[in-house]
């Protein structure tokens, strides 16, 4: 049957080559025993594809290409995967992730003004990375951290009892 | 094997069918859109549900095989509603443009709402938008807003063609079917998911807004394009000819058999009715004479060839048949070679490019019935017999449906035996390079004009049907052989494809046995 020819499209532009993208031996080492510990390989999808955004920046659809590769997947099913959950990112992100969250316990704690006093400062909409590269700013659903309304998630730490001026001491960290 | 109740029938059914299956064998219908019996289970669409006794709520029966002692219900007042809320939930973003979409008339969603919906909608907040008419690849087209996400199409290209195409991307409200960015739905037998989508979001572009589908009238036949001889149902469009520009086959849709095609057939089957309709059709016996053509009635034609075929020495005349011609057009050959003592014939003419083949239903031999032309003793040296009328030892050449100039054969060799000869007889549907240089050009029926049978390359026969009048004059050949018999003295020639059939069985060990009706929809396998 056909295989997967590929026709270059505007997507595909100025992003990193396929020879680029390549684990390197230790990596796949550890693609391998991620894949031997689930009945169903493919299970093993979700961390190696944080490895990779990790390793890569981001989940290109080359990194998506070379993903299927070495589980033996068609590339659909792998975006399939990248594009059900919010945590891969298929374009470029900032080197900090922001992410407020949005849902009930937060909202009724004041999220959409810590929202909105976010886009100011970082002169963002929510989905948007500022032109320096620093922060990507997004808004989540529940993060599970509803006795401290409202909170975000900065990169891997959480962020509790928002105001607009805590705001500001966290993104002075930022860099 | 698991004997259980459904809607207090009993019914035996073999281990490891599933309650869907084991209700249609009772004629119980159980609605569902994401189950196929010919992909894995999804249990996607939720519409299967039924109740079983002693469990506590509806179960999805495509995913529940049938257990000894089961009691199964499949229309009480919790399943009915069951169906009703999913119905609901199935429509809540479906767009409703029924008047601009080509499923309407066999959409499973307008079907299993009028018999298991009929809810007052109570969404009034804007539906969620999503791509439109967007091409996937060469035959198949999407409307995003119009999918039930059943995966029915997804599971195809993973399960059946092995090429993975198809995702559901994104989540909740915005999921939506799609290829690999980039890539696109090119399969050699793409058009199926046409077929196996319940609902318009994948239609086919060569049939968009043809012809609407209830003015179609449906003929059981058989594919012509490969020696697999997939079943499939000529779609014929006889009500409204000012549609579809005055083509009357409309479209070909697989049929099922379990022993040939499944539910499938290839795109070049799919798509090859359509010289059928085309400018080429033949459509009145003609003559050429240095040059100049002119129209002939049947009565000359026959009483031209007949008179060639006495006129000459049987040695001086040789045949070249066609594995496109059915058992009974060869059949009625073999009665004239026979007649006159004629032993140059050969059928099998090399292709200019040999055929794909592949391990699902494709076969390299392009042609239907080699089989049949082989079992009716009509194999013989057809590079011989060009060789022989070049050197002027076949005076008289008599061509069904070849195109020598379109063979793997030499140009000049093809051009040298075809102007050697003193009579070029052609007989075809269409007219081709060959045929422009006979001098008597007689119109065969196509092979959704007539009746007939080929022979599979399994040894399969199988049946063609008769779904449109022929075009101007074209006669079967079958007919046009009979003619040219009763034109020879052969007395009374059989009227209808079944008789000749019925001689043909009597006279051929291989079809012994067979009949049209032992034939039925399925084919019946030659004696081996």
């Amino acid at each position: 049957m056909s295989s997967h020819a590929r026709v270059p499209s505007a997507a595909h532009a100025g992003l990193a080559s396929p020879a680029q993208v390549t684990f390197s031996p230790a990596q796949l080492a550890e693609v391998r025993r991620l894949q031997g510990l689930y009945p169903d390989p493919r299970a093993a999808l979700l961390p190696v594809l944080h490895m990779a955004q990790d390793t890569f920046g981001y989940v290109s659809l080359e990194v998506e290409e070379y993903v299927a590769g070495l589980f033996a997947l068609s590339p659909a099913h792998v975006h399939e995967v990248v594009t059900f959950y919010t945590l891969y990112f298929q374009t470029p992100k900032g080197r900090h992730v922001v992410a407020v969250c949005h849902n009930l316990s937060c909202h009724l704690a004041g999220a959409r003004a810590i929202i909105d006093h976010l886009e100011a400062r970082l002169g963002v909409t929510v989905g948007e990375t500022t032109d320096d590269g620093r922060v990507t700013l997004q808004s989540v659903e529940c993060l599970c951290a509803c006795e401290h309304a409202p909170m975000m998630q900065v990169d891997e730490r959480y962020e509790f009892d928002l105001t607009p001026e805590k705001v500001d001491r966290i993104l002075e960290r930022l860099r | 094997m698991p004997k259980l109740t459904i809607n207090g029938r009993e019914v035996e059914v073999p281990a490891g069918t599933n309650l869907i299956e084991a209700a249609r064998a009772l004629g119980v219908e159980v609605p569902h859109y994401c189950y196929h019996p010919g992909l894995s289970i999804a249990g996607q669409c939720r519409l299967c549900m039924v109740d079983i006794e002693k469990t506590p709520r509806p179960t999805i029966a495509c995913n529940t095989l049938a257990a000894d002692g089961m009691v199964v219900l499949t229309e009480t007042e919790r399943v009915k509603e069951t169906r009703r809320s999913i119905m609901e939930f199935h429509l809540i973003n479906h767009p409703l443009d029924c008047p601009v979409c080509d499923q309407a008339g066999e959409c499973w969603l307008q079907i299993y709402y009028m018999r298991h919906g009929l809810y007052d909608p109570r969404m009034t907040d804007e539906k969620v938008h999503k791509p439109k008419a967007v091409p996937l690849g060469p035959h198949v087209i999407l409307d995003a807003e119009r999918c039930i996400l059943c995966s029915r199409c997804v599971r195809f290209c993973d399960e059946v063609t092995g090429t993975g195409e198809l995702g559901i991307f994104h989540r909740g409200d915005q999921s939506e079917i799609g290829l690999f960015p980039g890539q696109e739905l090119a399969n050699k037998y793409s058009a199926n998911v046409v077929d196996i989508c319940p609902v318009g979001a994948l239609t086919e572009r060569d049939f968009r807004f043809a012809v609407r589908v209830w003015y179609l009238d449906v003929t059981k036949s058989v594919c012509p394009g490969c020696a697999r001889g997939c079943n499939v149902e000529v779609h014929v469009n006889r009500r409204r000819p000012h549609h579809n520009e005055g083509r009357r086959v409309a479209r070909l849709k697989p049929r099922f058999n379990a022993d040939v095609n499944k539910w499938w057939i290839c795109d070049a089957g799919r798509y090859g009715f359509k010289a059928v309709d085309d400018k080429t059709r033949l459509r009145e016996p003609f003559r050429r004479e240095a040059g100049t053509v002119t129209d002939a009635s049947w009565d000359e034609a026959i009483a031209a060839v007949a008179g060639a075929l006495e006129r000459y020495a049987p040695d001086e005349v040789g045949v070249l048949a066609s594995p496109r011609m059915a058992n009974e057009d060869l059949f009625a050959l073999r009665r004239v070679l026979e007649r006159r003592g004629i032993r140059r014939v050969a059928f099998r003419v090399p292709p200019a490019v040999d055929g794909d083949q592949d391990e699902i239903l494709i076969r390299a031999d392009k042609n239907p019935n080699a089989r049949g032309a082989e079992l009716l003793g009509l194999d013989g040296d057809a590079a011989a017999l060009l060789a022989a009328a070049r050197a002027r030892q076949v005076k008289c050449l008599w061509i069904f449906d070849h195109d020598l100039l379109a063979s793997a054969w030499p140009e000049a060799l093809v051009l040298g035996a075809l102007g050697a000869v003193e009579t070029l007889v052609w007989v075809g549907a269409n007219a081709n390079a060959t045929s422009e240089r006979a001098h008597w050009v007689l119109p065969a029926a196509a092979w959704v004009e007539r009746e007939g049978t080929y022979t599979n390359f399994e040894g399969r026969v199988q049946r063609l049907r008769q779904a449109v009048e022929p075009l101007g004059q074209a006669l079967p050949e079958w007919e046009i052989l009979g003619r040219v018999l009763e034109a020879l003295g052969a007395g009374a020639r059989p009227p209808r494809a079944e008789r000749w059939f019925r001689e043909l069985a009597a006279a051929t060990p291989a079809f012994a046995g067979l009949s049209y009706q032992a034939i039925g929809d399925g084919g019946q396998m030659v004696r081996a």
